[in-house]
């Protein structure tokens, strides 16, 4: 249909390429950097050619760096726990409060519904600092500070407003004459939620819930604020990481390795959720 | 087989009347919501005092002086500047390379779709990763990038630790991270566009040029105006990057509203001032989400009409 | 099997009242047409009638007992779609089977019921797909065999023929009544198509203007309409519609078309003297020879067939235009002069203002038609 000259197409592969080089090579760099020893780190030239070692991952997951200086404890380990009962706790409330809610706001404009939403997807786009900062010190009169029932909680602001987003616009979609069948024939709205609207939404609901889980395990400022060492999430631990004195750089690259590839995997096993998610998401509301 | 049923049957089972039913369902999730006001309301009262936690027998309400002195500040118009300089750098810079590659991969050939799932990846890692990434990348001793700019005679490339380059480098490392979402969302609208046009076009003999300019920008618009309000509303509260990289560091160089109220906070104990800067950010990106929440409601009719 | 009764519904959306103060009452086991365009809520009050919206003011009740606050799920009402709605996730028998298994019916049961109601409606063979694998007009029979598995004692049909091709909405229409009585059910049937309604319906009611406009049997509303926009959506070719201002003078009622005088039944009085407009239906007029008595002379202008009728397109000497219809194969003239007798009997006069009818001729038997 387009006429393009050889040239045109030879600007395009290489504008691409250089796009892709662009994103893709500091993932691989990272990569390549966590299977190395603090000698090939160090050595400049960067080395291309060299002999992998699993060293820094096993000091990290065993916990324990033996070197000349001594033997360090790496707490690493925890952080990644953190990271995981964290998001998969979050989402899982936020999926437990957000969609019911957001059938009712799909299904019933009742008085407010659309200030209400308006307020909720505010929360979203406002400072978490804003909120964060006076947190602190309500949480510790609360004795929820670093608690993980505080972060849990804290954490609905990223998750909530997202889920009542996106699956808003999904329970809208379901046409209410199908509702409607299924009430005449004999089911309660229960029965209705469950068996119709629950179902044909599935997918939004899927790609809401894998956003959710991705943007609470990216979360860094809100764990930063109201978590203590034993609970902090990756993010912040791996930075934590970097400050410490006696950690090998191959062992920070592995921690960022292990502490972006749920992530990753997630988003290449689900990418069809997830643009449908982030796009549709966005257009559909 | 009964006609209608029973009154006793009626009364079976929960019954919620329907009027109470929505709000029922959504009580849970609007409870949350009105936890998370009550900081938000303490936040507004304490940037109307003096209030610093290592003094605070002298904690009072001083009303809106903390406003009035950044009048007179150099370090509120600094604060102010980086961040407007910061979000509006992000934001064209992401637009016009995320529009860029949108537009090379708008065919759907296999090559393409596995490209734009590969550039998903950037999209996906923690910002705060990110920067630690970049970080390494750009440390002065056995960083890559650090070796390649003194490949091409930029010795001595301070990336992050200089005043100078420090914005360049957090602004690269955000462009890293955040492209692939505007590249997404255009791709989609790109994908989405009605194809007569392009055909008729085609047919005419319409020149390309023409055909981006006066056709397809122009339909783009509404996913464009999302995106772009999407990524400004991030990046003038962005703090994961900068503060993971330099803390706001060198000096104040990089001390845009969240990480400056975090550091009054945390390093100055300066709750009052904190709460300040946040509420003024806070107005900025309240009336930015509301510019937005509008253009994307109208977004979404337009797609419901178009279904 | 139930009576249905409406007592002064009102339904509001915002501003605009669809329904105000509607009452009608359902024999058992009649079929009630609710006839209309778009828009004059005959959807909304099937959704009424049915419990999944809520009327602003009225009672509606079944069979004796009050439905107000009474929930969908209780109403034992069967409802057929306009748009199919359909499970998508469900294949043809658990679509039908909804409800059977509602009612917790044991496994033989519901797999009986469904596969007679399918063998009914010849779906039988399509029981295992899914709703996007059907034909729309498995898809309708689909949603009708679910709205009639539980023998429901009232059936709510919402334009069920309408997303159908013409050839099976014309089967459908001649199996429907058969099927519907023999479940006995009292049933309401929306359509906006008049022919539909009149071939379906043992009562008419024609809506508009947020109410009822008339009620009665297909006859009473073809023969008799309440008004001239009633007059004008029965009836094809189209009524024709004549301003006149019918004169009393010694002879009696008259009015003039094509210079000529043409004599008006008795009971036209009140038509005397006020603008009116004169409906005469195409099939009312006919062809004769010149000379007749009382025959307007007209200009013909065109023939056309329609399917079973040929009509003619005339011109008056006024320069107004009639249509003419005759059964098809029947002999007429198709060119040039002709004359036309009027059925005094058969015209119909509306009062200009209102739209209102005055007065219909005289008997309401269709006319004998003389052989030309």
């Amino acid at each position: 249909m387009e006429h393009t000259s050889l040239i045109e197409r030879i600007l395009r592969a290489v504008a691409l390429a250089l796009v892709v080089v662009f994103f893709m090579f500091p993932l691989l760099w990272i990569f390549l950097m966590s299977f190395q020893t603090n000698e090939t780190i160090l050595s400049i030239p960067p080395e291309l050619f060299f002999t992998p070692t699993l060293q820094n991952y096993t000091a990290l997951i065993t916990g324990k760096l033996t070197s000349a200086a001594g033997t360090l404890d790496i707490a690493f380990m925890r952080n990644l726990w953190n990271s995981v009962f964290l998001s998969v706790t979050s989402v899982a409330v936020s999926l437990l409060l957000g969609v019911p809610a957001a059938y009712a706001f799909a299904r019933h404009k009742f008085r407010g519904s659309e200030d209400i939403a308006f307020t909720l997807l505010s929360f979203r786009f406002a400072p978490p600092l804003l909120v964060l900062l006076p947190l602190t010190l309500y949480f510790q009169q609360l004795g929820l500070a670093n608690t993980y029932f505080g972060l849990v909680w804290v954490y609905q602001l990223i998750c909530l407003p997202l889920i009542l987003w996106i699956v808003r616009g999904y329970f809208e979609d379901i046409s209410a004459d199908v509702e409607y069948a299924y009430r005449i024939a004999g089911h309660s709205w229960f029965a209705t939620f469950r068996k119709i609207a629950l179902p044909l939404a599935g997918p939004g609901i899927a790609a809401a819930g894998l956003l959710a889980f991705i943007f609470a395990w990216n979360n860094f400022v809100f764990a930063l604020v109201l978590a203590s060492a034993d609970k902090q999430p990756v993010t912040v631990g791996a930075l934590a990481f970097v400050t410490a004195s006696g950690i090998q750089y191959g062992q920070i690259a592995a921690a960022i390795v292990l502490s972006i590839a749920p992530t990753l995997a997630l988003a290449l096993y689900a990418q069809r959720y997830l643009v449908e998610g982030l796009s549709l998401g966005a257009v559909k509301g | 087989m009964p006609a209608v049923v029973s009154t006793a049957r009626r009364r079976s089972g929960l019954r919620i009347s329907k009027r109470a039913l929505p709000y029922v369902l959504s009580l849970p999730a609007l409870l949350v919501c009105i936890g998370i006001l009550v900081p938000f309301f303490a936040a507004v009262l304490y940037s109307f005092q003096r209030y610093r936690l290592s003094q605070p027998w002298n904690r009072q309400y001083n009303w809106g002086e903390n406003y009035l002195n950044f009048f007179t500040d150099p370090g509120f118009w600094n604060t102010l500047r980086v961040s407007l300089v910061y979000a509006g750098s992000t934001v064209v810079l992401e637009l016009l390379l995320g529009l860029g590659i949108a537009l090379l991969l708008q065919k759907r050939t296999r090559l393409n779709n596995f490209i734009s799932i590969m550039l998903l990846m950037p999209l996906m890692t923690a910002p705060a990763l990110a920067a630690l990434m970049w970080k390494l990348m750009t440390n002065p001793g056995f960083g890559v990038l650090s070796y390649l700019a003194s490949l091409v005679g930029l010795q001595d490339f301070r990336w992050a630790s200089s005043p100078s380059t420090a914005l360049f480098t957090v602004v690269l490392v955000d462009i890293w991270v955040y492209t692939p979402f505007i590249m997404i969302l255009l791709l989609a609208g790109l994908r989405s566009l009605p194809t007569q046009p392009f055909e008729a076009a085609a047919l005419d003999g319409v020149p390309r040029s023409f055909v981006f300019f006066r056709i397809t920008l122009p339909m783009l618009m509404p996913y464009i105006l999302t995106a772009t309000l999407f990524r400004l509303l991030d990046s003038i509260q962005q703090f994961d990057i900068i503060y993971a990289m330099t803390q706001g560091g060198p000096g104040d160089t990089l001390t845009v509203f969240q990480v400056e109220a975090y550091l009054n906070f945390f390093q100055s104990t300066n709750v009052g001032r904190s709460a300040a800067l946040l509420m003024i950010l806070w107005v900025i990106t309240y009336f930015l989400s509301f510019v937005f929440i509008k253009n994307w409601l109208r977004l979404r009719e337009r797609a419901r009409g178009e279904a | 099997m139930a009576t249905l009764e409406l007592h002064n519904i009102v339904k509001r959306f915002k501003d605009n009242t669809v329904l105000d103060d509607v009452s009608l009452t359902v024999n058992d086991g009649e079929i009630l047409v609710l006839f209309g365009p778009s828009g004059a809520g005959k959807t909304v009050l099937l959704r009424l009638i049915a419990g999944v919206l809520d009327a602003d003011a009225g009672r509606i009740v079944i069979d004796g007992e009050d439905m107000t606050g009474v929930d969908a799920e209780f109403r034992g009402v069967g409802m057929a779609f306009q748009n199919f709605a359909l499970f998508p996730h469900m294949d043809a028998f658990a679509n039908i089977a909804t409800p059977l298994e509602a009612r917790k019916a044991p496994r033989d049961a519901v797999k009986a019921g469904v596969e007679s109601v399918a063998r009914l409606l010849k779906i039988d063979h399509v029981l295992t797909h899914r709703p996007r694998a059907l034909s729309n007009g498995q898809k309708q029979r689909t949603a009708l065999a679910r709205a009639l598995v539980g023998s429901p004692p009232v059936l709510l049909l919402d334009d069920p023929l309408r997303n159908v091709d013409a050839k099976l909405r014309f089967e459908m229409r001649l199996e429907l009544p058969r099927l519907l009585a023999d479940r006995g059910a009292t049933v309401i049937y929306v359509t906006q198509d008049y022919k539909e309604a009149m071939a379906l319906g043992d009562r008419i009611a024609v809506m508009g203007q947020a109410g009822i406009r008339q009620l009665g049997t297909p006859e009473e509303i073809y023969l008799q309409p309440a008004g001239l926009e009633i007059a004008r959506l029965f009836g094809d070719p189209t009524i024709n519609l004549l301003d006149v201002r019918p004169s009393r003078d010694g002879q009696g009622i008259h009015v003039a078309l094509s210079g000529t005088r043409v004599e008006l039944p008795a009971a036209m009085e009140p038509s005397v003297g006020r603008a009116c407009v004169a409906g005469l239906r195409p099939e009312t007029l006919r062809f004769v020879k010149a000379g007749t008595k009382g025959a307007v002379p007209v200009t013909i202008e065109a023939e056309t067939p329609l399917n079973e009728k040929t009509v003619t397109l005339v011109r008056t000497r006024g320069g107004r235009e009639i249509l003419v219809s005759r059964p098809a194969g029947t002999p007429g003239p198709d060119h040039g002069e002709a004359f036309l007798d009027i059925d005094a009997g058969g015209v119909l006069m509306f009062d200009k203002a209102s739209g209102e009818r005055l007065a219909a001729g005289g008997p309401a038997a269709p006319r004998k038609r003389a052989t030309a």
